[in-house]
């Protein structure tokens, strides 16, 4: 007698459906699993038995394979136990067999915990169109995914109950997460300069490099730029969410754009992927959709810094372990800070730098000029003085964050964002006589250099975008050059 | 031998006059470039200056310069640089001393700052023979020629222990006049200046303000002194940072800094780490 159900194992961040194929043969008390499982899979079988017998059903006392296909791809984690019980139920003909997706680990007493791929079994079963079965805790989760048919199940006879067609009612379809709560810019208070470069970084989704003395407040500019960028689209948060999930990481399919602030003492595994075993995304593709954040850029290994430039330019990165390789998207706004030079003071108003000029030199020089090109805006945060620090506050997220999201239709319109624009691009792009002027003029008197030309004519792009303007005018050029910035 | 470098002993017809109404002047000097006949202005100060130090030392430089009088100074790291660099900015000629061999760039990065300043009609001096390499103790006599060359030392930044006071010292010595740009009293990069002002040096305000006092004790200055062209936005003589620049005046961020970038383009001002330095 054979059935079959379907689970799902991640492959990165995509859902790979299984067929969990189950046969029970002559009476000969043989229990055996093929189908490259791990050995947490190959335990199943023990709680499988034990928890089909705990839940009394009667245990086929015959010869039972258990196929898992594909063959090639690898299967790891416990998150077969349920498909595998269901498939050797029906199998043995003690529950009907009918096509569902189902995930989840099975305990002694035949409870079902979570599985680490739910929203994978639940993309797969919408794609699919048959039930998805998963534990009761994961089912929020797992009906996030549009068009999934979830039934939430805590035991195993619950899930054998849905099979027979009990007919409980799948749960429905939660209306997509609130927003999360990030930090409002409306608690900056001064810092012009800086609030008008993260406006433009949002509306342009350019690379945003801050420098100044500590505790000018670098950090906390950086974590309001999620609030400011526009709400993830149901699709991306459901791509963020699934990266997450391959990650070990839980969250749910929630609009707000990710903020990842990796540690520069993090490994370039955290950073861009990798580990052994699975492939668990880094910070890098968990941070896709959204910001990553790089605090004290020139205190990570150079070795770092330089495995995120290919990435950073392709939006994704593939890695390869033993014979498997995954890849992992990684679209992500870089935000870098950095102090100005080792004792933090370097061009302050106020204090002297106590650094040698050498070691000065040598601090700068950490950060390579490919990775520091990438870079369209460099700005320099200042200390505040006492009476700025309790001036009025400034304008709020929300109100910026209308302004951003306008930009942006503008250039979903033109099919990508500015900060992608190429050479070839910027060449034809429509700027005023006047503009083109001033950037001739540009070169001459502040040496502008011809990368330093594109990143001028990316942004005045994006300046003209939050004018609302389709020719880029000459103050828009004039502007985007003050914010060129140096370092 | 560097080929377009000139050595010239005393007694030459090419040796520098001023440099004989010294009481020890050098027996030779080396002379890379054009130095001026008449006496430059010194601007001189701490190596560990401030932005208030080089902003001010940077845009004094571009109006001495401006004014037509040669801006003389160290070549060293901090205002010193500055007051070059802002020389260079108005297309003025300079003189650097210093206290290596003529062919030995010390700071090494200021190597093009130097050849600039031959470049642009200057000249680079030292007393040292090619290939002389700096040492800390030759640095106070070097300083002995800055003030020779100049009919006034300024001192924009200066701690209590360091060269620029020597400067001011020797210059008082040698019969010149000292000013001195006061600064906050507990900042230790401006006791040395706050001093000076205190024991008789003038306090100087600004660039204009410098112009102004400059033309008492050097009469009027060679190049007419150009009025200097209002900028359409207030940009503080000591130069400010690009917020301070946007509060000031009226703190439309976007508007000020397409002013700002507009001027950047036209040579008028320079946005460094944030700061903006006048240059006109």
């Amino acid at each position: 007698m054979f059935a079959s159900t379907t689970s799902v194992v991640m492959v990165g961040a995509e859902p790979c459906p299984v067929r969990v194929e189950a046969h029970v043969g002559s009476a000969k008390e043989v229990f055996k699993l093929t189908g490259l499982p791990d050995t947490a899979v190959r335990e199943a079988k023990d709680r499988v038995r034990a928890a089909v017998v705990s839940s009394r059903f009667s245990f086929p006392s015959r010869w039972i394979t258990v196929n898992l296909a594909p063959a090639d791809v690898k299967k790891g984690g416990a998150d077969f136990d349920l498909p595998i019980a269901l498939g050797v139920l029906g199998a043995a003909g003690t529950i009907p067999s009918r096509p569902v997706v189902a995930l989840g680990q099975l305990a002694l007493d035949g409870q079902v915990r979570a599985g680490r791929g739910t929203l994978g079994a639940a993309i797969v079963a919408a794609r699919m169109g048959v039930p998805c079965l998963v534990a009761e805790e994961s089912a929020a989760e797992a009906a996030s995914v549009s068009g999934a048919a979830v039934f939430p199940v805590r035991t195993l006879a619950d899930a054998v109950d849905v099979i027979s067609g009990a007919e409980p009612r799948p749960i429905s379809r939660p209306p997509l997460a609130d927003a999360t709560d990030t930090p409002d810019l409306a608690e900056v208070r001064g810092h012009p300069l800086a609030r008008r470069a993260l406006e433009v970084a949002a509306a342009g989704g350019h690379h945003l490099f801050l420098h100044g003395p500590p505790g000018s407040g670098k950090t906390m500019l950086a974590r309001r730029l999620p609030g400011v960028l526009p709400p993830l689209t149901p699709d991306q948060a459901l791509a963020v969410a699934c990266i997450w999930s391959a990650g070990n990481r839980s969250r749910g399919v929630d609009p707000t754009p990710p903020f990842r602030a990796p540690h520069h003492t993090a490994s370039l595994a955290a950073l861009v992927g990798g580990g052994s075993g699975t492939i668990v995304p880094g910070e890098i593709s968990l941070a896709t959709h959204g910001v990553l954040f790089l605090d004290e850029l020139g205190e990570f290994p150079s070795r770092t810094l330089d495995a995120l430039r290919q990435p950073l330019e392709e939006g994704e990165v593939a890695l390869a372990r033993r014979g498997i390789s995954v890849t992992y998207p990684a679209a992500v706004q870089l935000v870098a800070a950095s102090n100005p030079c080792p004792c933090g003071y370097a061009g302050d108003r106020h204090s002297a730098c106590k650094c040698r000029p050498s070691s000065v030199d040598t601090y700068r020089r950490r950060i390579s000029g490919p990775l520091l090109d990438r870079f369209d805006l460099r700005v320099a945060v200042r200390r505040l003085h006492a009476d700025e620090v309790q001036g009025p506050p400034g304008e709020a997220t929300a109100a910026v964050a209308e302004r951003v999201a306008a930009a942006r239709r503008h250039q979903s319109a033109r099919g990508r964002l500015n900060r992608d624009l190429g050479r070839p691009e910027l060449d034809r792009l429509a700027i005023q006589q006047a503009g083109e002027a001033m950037l001739g003029r540009a070169i001459d008197a502040s040496g502008l250099t011809a990368r330093g030309f594109d990143r001028v004519r990316r942004v005045a792009r994006t300046l003209a975008d939050l004018d609302d303007t389709g020719v880029v005018e000459e103050c828009h050029v004039a502007e985007a050059l003050a914010l060129r910035g140096s370092w | 031998m560097v080929s377009d470098t000139l050595r010239v002993r005393r007694g030459e017809e090419a040796y520098p006059a001023l440099l004989e109404t010294i009481s020890d002047p050098p027996p030779a000097v080396w002379i890379r470039g054009r130095l001026p006949a008449g006496p430059g202005v010194a601007i001189v100060g701490t190596r560990r200056a401030t932005r208030y130090g080089l902003g001010l030392a940077r845009s004094m430089g571009a109006a001495v310069a401006r004014a037509g009088w040669p801006v003389v100074s160290g070549l060293a790291r901090g205002v010193d640089g500055a007051a070059h660099r802002g020389c260079l900015d108005a297309a003025g000629s300079g003189v650097a001393v210093l206290g290596s061999g003529i062919d030995v760039w010390y700071p090494p990065e200021h190597q093009g700052l130097g050849q600039d300043l031959v470049r642009q009609g200057g000249a680079v001096v030292s007393e040292y023979p090619p290939g002389t390499s700096p040492e800390p103790w030759r640095f106070p006599a070097r300083n002995r020629i800055i003030s020779a060359l100049s009919a006034v030392v300024v001192v924009t930044e200066a701690a209590v222990k360091g060269g620029a006071l020597i400067t001011a010292r020797l210059a008082a010595e040698q019969g010149r006049e000292v000013f001195a740009v006061p600064g906050d009293v507990s900042r230790s990069t401006s006791v040395g200046t706050n001093l000076l002002i205190r024991d008789g040096a003038l306090p100087i305000l600004g660039p204009e303000d410098l112009l102004e006092a400059l033309s008492l004790v050097m009469g009027p200055p060679p190049v007419r002194a150009i009025e200097p062209q209002p900028l359409e936005i207030d940009v503080p003589p000591a130069g400010a940072s690009v917020e301070m620049v946007v509060e000031a005046n009226g703190g439309d961020t976007a508007r000020i800094l397409a002013i700002l970038g507009r001027l950047e383009s036209e040579g008028r001002v320079r946005i460094e780490g944030g700061e903006v330095v006048r240059i006109t």
